[in-house]
Parts: structure tokens; C-alpha cells; sequence
């Protein structure tokens, strides 16, 4: 028998291989193989294996366990019966589907680039801008010129989602008007005296073309005006245009 | 001359002390995972998390993704397993087994060993990493020397030593016979012992 892959316990005894005239000790492979402590005179390299697969067979490393929330999070979402997970926990990590960092980064700086500019434009639009930046924003984009001598930002806030309707009649007061004591009305309680539109239908049509050409003094921030070559239909759907 | 550098592993004594690590409350723990229990689901994972991506350092460039792919399945699963620790474990590293093939399957360029197991089984077998070694092997280190072996050997004595899967598991897992199995384990075995002495991991 000369071949490294002795019958088990055709060899017992036999050195390791490489060893001249050496064979491999099967039984004592096996032995390892099945967790059963070594004869006190099993060579010492076996013990050196012994060692090593015990090592390899050891308890959690730093950053062994780093996967667990991650886990945990698929855990909530598939197999827990309530089915839901903490929001601060990130969904699992799908190798294969994940872009590259690299790419990540690159797409990133896309978004916020593109946020910045849309956010300037609108903000320049609104003349919410410093002046000296406003006035760049006019020459360069047509934005409005810059109001010297009065607040940079308007004196009506933007109508808040949560307590505005969607659509409000051109003649409520905004936030930033309301009479005193006044509050954000529900739709159809809003009709202010003197207000005179027709029907509902009408008033509705009314507020969404005031809405969008609100008359001179009453701009709405963050809304970008007709373009001021281009006639708009104010003055044919708004009164008070 | 070859060189002799003492090393101390972490572990003492002559052989491998493990086996089930949860052991019998294992049924009770998965019964509980079953019902949605998260703290026994945690303590699955982390009983057999290390040896999992062990396991797939060993077999898959990417062994962390494929791992978190396992779980996915695993948990997906996790409900209509029926067995005991041993079986599920076997479970386990099949499914990790089948998603490590497929990412292998997505990789542009794969390598024929890990590049980072290749560089650490190179810094290892090198006489200055020998040195380095003096005070401690991790697990790591020894994966990377398993690494290194060819990989049916590798992957054969991670799921026998690592998984602590029996012989019929792991021909099934991989698709050989019993008798296949134990033959590259023990070559496996052979090779990782000459390569160990090389590297000075020895005493």
C-alpha cells in the first residue's frame, strides 16, 4: 500500500506524508475529523492540526456577528408573525443587487446637485434669495429682481400642508392673513363677505387659476410666475386681476 | 533549513471540543424562532453565523453578501423546517452552498481564490508573517490557510470541521460519496499539515 489514502486503520502509527517513508495516519485523521481528544502519543503534528482545526472551529471574532441586525430585519419582515420591523433597522444587504459604492456616491451627488439647482431656481424665482444673490439670479435666470430696502423673504409663509387646504379660494386669507382670530377653515366655510363668486364649481375654478397668477402683491413663494413675455389668463379668470 | 516557530492557537488541548454548540435546547430555540421569537432567532445566528461565513471565505470572493443572501433564505424557510440541529445545519450550509454558486455565477471576473484569502494565506506562509503569528492564529488566518487548499479539500473540511457536519451530510451537500469525501478530507487534512509547517505553524 503506498497510496496517501490508506484503508482506516491500515496504518495506525504512520508519520505524516512528506516525511520520508512517511504515510498518513488515517486513524488519527478521522479522530480529528471526529472530535476525539488525541493519544498522548500521536505525533506532535497532529496535535499542531488539532490546534489549528480548533481555531478554525472557535468562537465568534469582532466583526463575525456584524451581520445580525441585518438579519434580525429579515427576520422581523419575513418570518415574525406580526410582521414588522423597527425603522432604524436597515433592510437586509442583497450583495448582487447593491451598486457599487462608487456609483452610490456618483448618484448621490447627482440628486443633491439637482436639488440645489431646482431649490435655487424656485428660491430665486420666489425672491427669497439675498439681494446680491438675487441679482445674480435676475440677470443670469430672469428671476425677480432683488426688493432693496425690504425683507428678503416674504411676508406670506407657505401655506402649511397639514392645516391648509389644497385649494383655497382667492379670496381666503392666507396664513399670513388671516383676520385676527382667524383660523384655517375647511373647504366651504371659507367664503369671505364680499367675496361674490358664483357657484361652488365656479369658485373652485377661480381659486385654481388665482392660485396660480396670484395678483400683484399677494405672490405666493416658492411658486414660479408666468413667464413675463407670455400673456397669462389672470386678468380673464380673477376679479380682482 | 526549515524554520520552527512556536504558535499558540487559541484553543488548548489535543483536538477539537466542539460539536452542537446549542445542543439540546436546540428544539426549544427553534420552536421558539418558529413562533417568531427574536431573541431565539438571534441565538441561532449567532451560533452559526462564524462558521457560516467561514465557511463561505473559504468557497465565495463575497462572503458576507452570499451570507446575508443565506439568512434571507434561511428565514424565508425558517417555518416549515423540520429536524434537529444537526439537520438544520446541514440545511444551512446547503443553502449557503447553492447561493455562493450563484454569486459566482453573477461575478464579472472570479478569481480562483478569494484575493483577500489569497493575500492573508501569502502573508501567513511567508516567514515574516510567521513571526508575526507568534502570539495568536485567529480563525481567520487558518481560514485563509484552508484557502489555499484545492477546493473540493477546502470546502470538504470546512463543512466537516466548521459546519461540524457527518461524513453522509456532507457527500450529500456536495454531491460525492461518503467514501469520496473522507478521502479528500483526509488529503485535505495531509496538505493543510505540510502547508502549516511550512507557514511555522507548528511547535
Amino acid at each position: 500500500m503506498s497510496g496517501p489514502d490508506a484503508m482506516h486503520g491500515e496504518m495506525p502509527g504512520s508519520p505524516l506524508p512528506g516525511r520520508p517513508g512517511g504515510e498518513p495516519d488515517e486513524p488519527l485523521l478521522d479522530m480529528l475529523f471526529e472530535r476525539r481528544p488525541l493519544p498522548p502519543g500521536a505525533p506532535p503534528e497532529m496535535h499542531d492540526l488539532a490546534r489549528m482545526l480548533a481555531t478554525l472551529d472557535g468562537p465568534a471574532e469582532p466583526g463575525e456577528l456584524a451581520g445580525e441586525a441585518e438579519a434580525l430585519a429579515a427576520f422581523w419582515r419575513l418570518a415574525s408573525p406580526a410582521g414588522g420591523r423597527p425603522a432604524a433597522v436597515r433592510p437586509m444587504r442583497r450583495g448582487r443587487s447593491r451598486p457599487p459604492t462608487r456609483i452610490r456616491a456618483g448618484l448621490a451627488a447627482a440628486v443633491t446637485a439637482l436639488v440645489a439647482g431646482v431649490g435655487g431656481t424656485a428660491a430665486a424665482y420666489a425672491g427669497a434669495l439675498p439681494d446680491p444673490v438675487q441679482e445674480v439670479a435676475h440677470v443670469m435666470v430672469g428671476a425677480p429682481a432683488p426688493h432693496h430696502g425690504g425683507p428678503h423673504h416674504p411676508a406670506v409663509p407657505a401655506p402649511r400642508p397639514d392645516t391648509q387646504p389644497a385649494l383655497r379660494p382667492a379670496s381666503q386669507p392666507g396664513p399670513g392673513q388671516n383676520h385676527a382670530g382667524g383660523s384655517a377653515k375647511a373647504p366651504g366655510q371659507t367664503q369671505s363677505p364680499g367675496s361674490g363668486h358664483g357657484s361652488a364649481k365656479g369658485d373652485h375654478g377661480t381659486a385654481r387659476c388665482c392660485a396660480h397668477n396670484p395678483p400683484p402683491g399677494q405672490n405666493k413663494p416658492g411658486r414660479r410666475p408666468e413667464d413675463p413675455g407670455k400673456p397669462t389668463s389672470s386678468a380673464a379668470c380673477c376679479p380682482a386681476a | 533549513m526549515r524554520r520552527r516557530v512556536a504558535v499558540r492557537l487559541r484553543r488548548g488541548g489535543s483536538g477539537p471540543d466542539t460539536g452542537p454548540v446549542i445542543g439540546a435546547a436546540f428544539g426549544v430555540i427553534l420552536a421558539s424562532a418558529q413562533a417568531g421569537d427574536e431573541t431565539a432567532f438571534a441565538r441561532i445566528f449567532r451560533d452559526v453565523q462564524p462558521p457560516l461565513l467561514r465557511y463561505l471565505r473559504v468557497i465565495a470572493p463575497e462572503a458576507e453578501d452570499v451570507a446575508g443572501d443565506t439568512w434571507l433564505h434561511v428565514v424565508a424557510g425558517l417555518g416549515g423546517f423540520r429536524g434537529g440541529e444537526q439537520a438544520f445545519r446541514a440545511w444551512l450550509f446547503t443553502i449557503a452552498r447553492h447561493r455562493a454558486a450563484d454569486a459566482g455565477r453573477h461575478r464579472a471576473r472570479r478569481p480562483a481564490v478569494p484575493l483577500e484569502l489569497s493575500d492573508a494565506a501569502d502573508q501567513l506562509a511567508s516567514p515574516d508573517a510567521a513571526d508575526a503569528a507568534l502570539e495568536a492564529v485567529s480563525s481567520r488566518a487558518v481560514v485563509a490557510l484552508v484557502a489555499s487548499l484545492p477546493r473540493e479539500q477546502a470546502e470538504i473540511i470546512m463543512l466537516r470541521v466548521v459546519a461540524g457536519l457527518e461524513s453522509g451530510e456532507v457527500a450529500r451537500i456536495v454531491g460525492k460519496s461518503p467514501g469520496a469525501v473522507r478521502v479528500a478530507a483526509h488529503r485535505g487534512l495531509r496538505r493543510l499539515a505540510q502547508q502549516a509547517e511550512r507557514a511555522g505553524v507548528t511547535r
